[in-house]
């Protein structure tokens, strides 16, 4: 089972101790386009749902998430990273999504590549709306190899018996409405 | 194929004195450095703020797009990464662009692999700089494991597969000094067939 999330009170002193760092932390001008590439509307179906790779890491307050303690539940599964503009650029969506649907039973994972504690909490404190579902820590980059990840950002839809069922490579807009309905027929209905 | 200059179109008319003409001038554009005989493409669009220029094609239902990276923003992303400024300024003075590729309309999942696609400038065609040949090179000069972790991801992958509507965006390193011009060759295969698309008088920041 995942563990009880740290107090309030510590996230915002480390949020208001971090706000200088972004700054210097956030490559926006190295990696922005004049044209940025349009977000994909549609999730790939995988011909042959196949179990998901073990996945359990520590989010932000050091509590521990096992993707195996989550049958029974539509998890989706983000591998993302603060520099990768796309990530940035989905990650709003997917907050949205997740407001929509998680009583519904989605259960959202988003999952750093390679970067501290301290920098994914000064990024996702920029962002409107922030991120409300576990913010996992990949810091030696072993579960993005796991999951046979080749391009950020790349996301998985793991359906209730824990079978890859969907995927997302690049930039998605989470909650587009071709996207939502893609997703419909996983949920119960509302 | 078709004749590379047609006497017609000099405006000379038929007989020895235009056949001498045109030899001259083929001579003389023989001359001329290899890039010089390319057709010069202007690049797609250019950043207004920073000026960098993207060069992007359509082939076959896939769109790929280059867009120069400057030394210096390259160096910056990756001293924010944990590299110190030689080690940065090695990979800031390889050529790098932010590279997507995009499958848009292909004719079904698409897959790549880097080794495949081909740099051609001076006449001469190579392979890119391979991302692990970089690796390599990084811990052997000491840059630390989260430093290459953020390296190796924020490449454009060595190899992937695109269904419809599946991209990446990542920096590609040609290898080349500043400033030099080439023509990219991308391959891809879909279900067994080969594709090819290519972005022609590239040009690397200086």
């Amino acid at each position: 089972m995942m563990s009880v999330a740290a107090s309030d009170t510590g996230r915002w002193t480390r949020r208001l101790c971090l706000m200088a760092l972004l700054v210097t932390h956030l490559p926006g001008g190295v990696v922005g386009a004049a044209e940025l590439p349009p977000l994909s509307h549609r999730l790939t179906a995988l011909g042959e749902p196949a179990p998901a790779p073990a996945l359990r890491l520590r989010d932000l307050d050091g509590s521990t998430h096992d993707l195996a303690d989550m049958r029974g539940q539509l998890v989706l599964v983000n591998f993302w990273a603060t520099w990768c503009p796309p990530c940035r650029r989905e990650m709003p969506s997917l907050e949205r999504l997740y407001q929509q649907l998680r009583d519904r039973g989605l259960t959202v994972l988003a999952v750093d590549v390679g970067e501290d504690a301290d920098t994914v909490f000064a990024f996702t404190g920029q962002l409107e709306p922030a991120p409300s579902f576990p913010l996992l820590l990949d810091s030696d980059s072993r579960s993005v190899d796991d999951w046979r990840v080749k391009g950020l950002p790349t996301s998985f839809l793991i359906d209730a018996q824990g079978r890859v069922i969907l995927r997302a490579v690049g930039g998605t807009e989470f909650d587009h409405a071709a996207t939502l309905e893609q997703l419909s027929p996983y949920l119960p209905a509302p | 194929m078709e004749p590379f200059i047609h006497t017609r179109t000099l405006g000379i008319g038929p007989g020895r004195c235009s056949t001498t003409f045109a030899l001259m001038a083929v001579a003389a554009l023989a001359s001329l450095p290899a890039a010089s005989l390319s057709a010069t493409s202007e690049p797609t669009r250019r950043d207004p703020d920073t000026g960098a220029a993207t060069w992007e094609t359509q082939a076959h239902g896939v769109t790929l797009s280059l867009t120069q990276l400057l030394p210096d923003q390259v160096r910056a992303f990756y001293l924010n990464r944990g590299f110190d400024l030689a080690d940065a300024d090695v990979f800031a003075r390889a050529c790098v662009f932010m590279t997507v590729l995009r499958n848009d309309a292909a004719p079904g999942e698409l897959s790549f692999r880097l080794a495949d696609w081909q740099v051609q400038t001076a006449g001469e065609a190579r392979g890119l700089p391979p991302v692990g040949n970089w690796l390599a090179q990084w811990q052997a000069r000491g840059v630390t494991e989260a430093a290459r972790i953020a390296f190796r991801w924020a490449q454009f992958p060595p190899e992937q597969s695109y269904a419809l509507g599946e991209w990446n965006q990542g920096m590609l390193a040609t290898g080349l000094p500043p400033g030099s011009r080439f023509d990219l060759i991308a391959r891809w295969t879909v279900a067994g067939q080969d594709y090819e698309g290519r972005v022609d008088d590239v040009r690397c920041s200086e």
